[in-house]
């Protein structure tokens, strides 16, 4: 049995049925999108090649959250323009630490820095409770106005 | 929260490897404990504008064919979506008579004939004129712009007055629109003007505001000099009026077109225009930027207003 369990915990473990290590593509979709500054990719490049990071001014760069069914990424492009197209399901894959994107349209892929990885579940559970916070706001809100029926 | 920060290629086998057993077990219940609302959701209507990589309008474009990105979160399921000759227009035409704009100013007044005489109204549909110079914002009209007093008094308006109150006549429009409005009403402004404000009470950001908040769409036609590039306070009135004609979604034009190009521009992008409805998302401001973005083809250009404030039972 403890052999059975140990084979389990290596295979599953293992980079073989891992798709993200081999390069097969993972299905998600895009839930949020916000343009933020470049900072987090400046730095990154800064700390890999050890060079002086990217003039880029005031440029923003795209944020996105994608979902996939165990993971949410949130996912950052290097420049302003490095858009992903939203639609419902897209195609990616995880690469030397960063997210590649299948553009369909445009028959190439897009690479982008992964600012953070949270487990699904927790996702989901944080999203509900903010939800929650929302909803309770409004009703108090509703409470306070007496115009409001 | 489980977050980690990234490059961390050795969670990423862990996370794959226990999540399959971890989902197992919490399926279920992840399936009972989504939220359900019931609550009467806030209607957002936006006008969009799509054009090809060679900025020719798109013709056959599907609701599928983009998403929306309301205060971050990207909407694809919508109420509605027509084109907007199911819309009716209301029209206010704002009249810079203030000295800067003497050199064009004749022109300005005949646009603006001409506009009256030609436009294709619907039955239905309202204009309204409005002159702004000196320390003066003065209606002209408003509903009978095409009868005799009222064409009269616009080829009679002088030009004079050394102040500007740009910003101020914004305000006095958009609000024109806002008490008029009503859901199936497409709010237009049409501001002829070198963009410049000298004495406004009202700040651009607070005048940015009413447009967004009246979900008016502004043509500015600009009147600086034909002579290009733009200089010095040429320069920022154009700047002014982009950041106008941008924000609420529609287009700056310069004014050494002429007027049968820059009308048949106009209605053109009218009747290419579509309307997309749709519940509006849960948010802590009053204020939602908007953006619109292509599913499939990154090569559609999108454009559209770039925010609303909500209101109770109609978001814009």
């Amino acid at each position: 049995m403890k052999r059975a369990v140990s084979m389990i915990l290596l295979l599953a473990g293992s980079p073989v049925l891992l798709p993200a290590q081999i390069g097969i593509y993972q299905h998600g979709t895009v839930v949020r999108m916000r343009v933020g500054d470049c900072t987090l990719i400046q730095q990154r490049l800064l700390t890999a090649f050890g060079g002086p990071a990217t003039q880029t001014g005031q440029e923003s760069c795209p944020e996105y959250t994608l979902l996939s069914k165990e993971v949410v990424f949130v996912i950052v492009g290097k420049s302003s323009n490095q858009l992903i197209p939203l639609a419902e399901t897209i195609d990616f894959r995880l690469r030397k630490n960063e997210l590649e994107v299948r553009i369909n349209d445009a028959r190439r892929e897009t690479r982008f820095a992964i600012k953070e990885m949270i487990v699904r579940a927790e996702w989901d559970r944080l999203q509900r409770h903010i939800e929650e916070q929302m909803k309770a706001s409004e009703n108090h809100e509703a409470a306070r106005d007496p115009n409001h029926f | 929260m489980a977050t980690f920060s990234a490059p961390v290629p050795l969670h990423i086998p862990l996370i794959c490897a226990l999540m399959p057993l971890f989902l197992l077990a919490t399926a279920d219940a992840q399936e009972a404990l989504t939220p359900t609302y019931h609550s009467a959701a806030s209607e957002v209507r936006l006008v969009l504008f799509v054009t090809d990589q060679n900025g020719h309008a798109v013709e056959d474009l599907q609701q599928d064919d983009f998403a929306v990105v309301d205060d971050e979160r990207v909407i694809r399921n919508f109420r509605s979506f027509t084109r907007s000759t199911a819309m009716i227009l209301d029209l206010v035409v704002l009249i810079d008579t203030s000295a800067s704009v003497r050199s064009q100013f004749q022109r300005e007044i005949a646009d603006v004939m001409q506009l009256l005489s030609q436009w294709p109204w619907s039955p239905e549909g309202n204009v309204s004129v409005l002159s702004f110079g000196g320390l003066d914002v003065r209606i002209l009209c408003s509903g009978d712009c095409r009868s005799s007093p009222a064409t009269d008094r616009i080829a009679s308006l002088q030009n004079g007055g050394s102040a500007t109150p740009l910003f101020d006549a914004i305000e006095v429009a958009a609000g024109l629109l806002a008490q008029r409005k009503q859901p199936d009403v497409w709010p237009v402004i049409l501001l002829f003007s070198d963009g410049e404000d000298t004495i406004s009470l009202l700040s651009f950001d607070h005048a940015l505001e009413q447009i967004l908040a009246s979900g008016a769409q502004v043509y500015a036609i600009d009147s600086n000099s034909r002579g290009t590039p733009w200089k010095g306070a040429a320069s920022k009135g154009r700047a002014t009026l982009q950041r106008i004609a941008d924000d609420s979604g529609g287009r700056c034009v310069p004014l050494s077109e002429d007027a049968g190009t820059i009308f048949n521009d106009v209605i053109g992008d009218l009747h290419s225009a579509r309307i997309v409805t749709y519940s509006e998302p849960k948010s802590g401001s009053n204020y939602h930027s908007v953006r619109i973005l292509p599913t499939h083809n990154l090569n559609l250009q999108f454009r559209s207003r770039r925010g609303y404030y909500r209101r109770p039972g109609c978001a814009q």
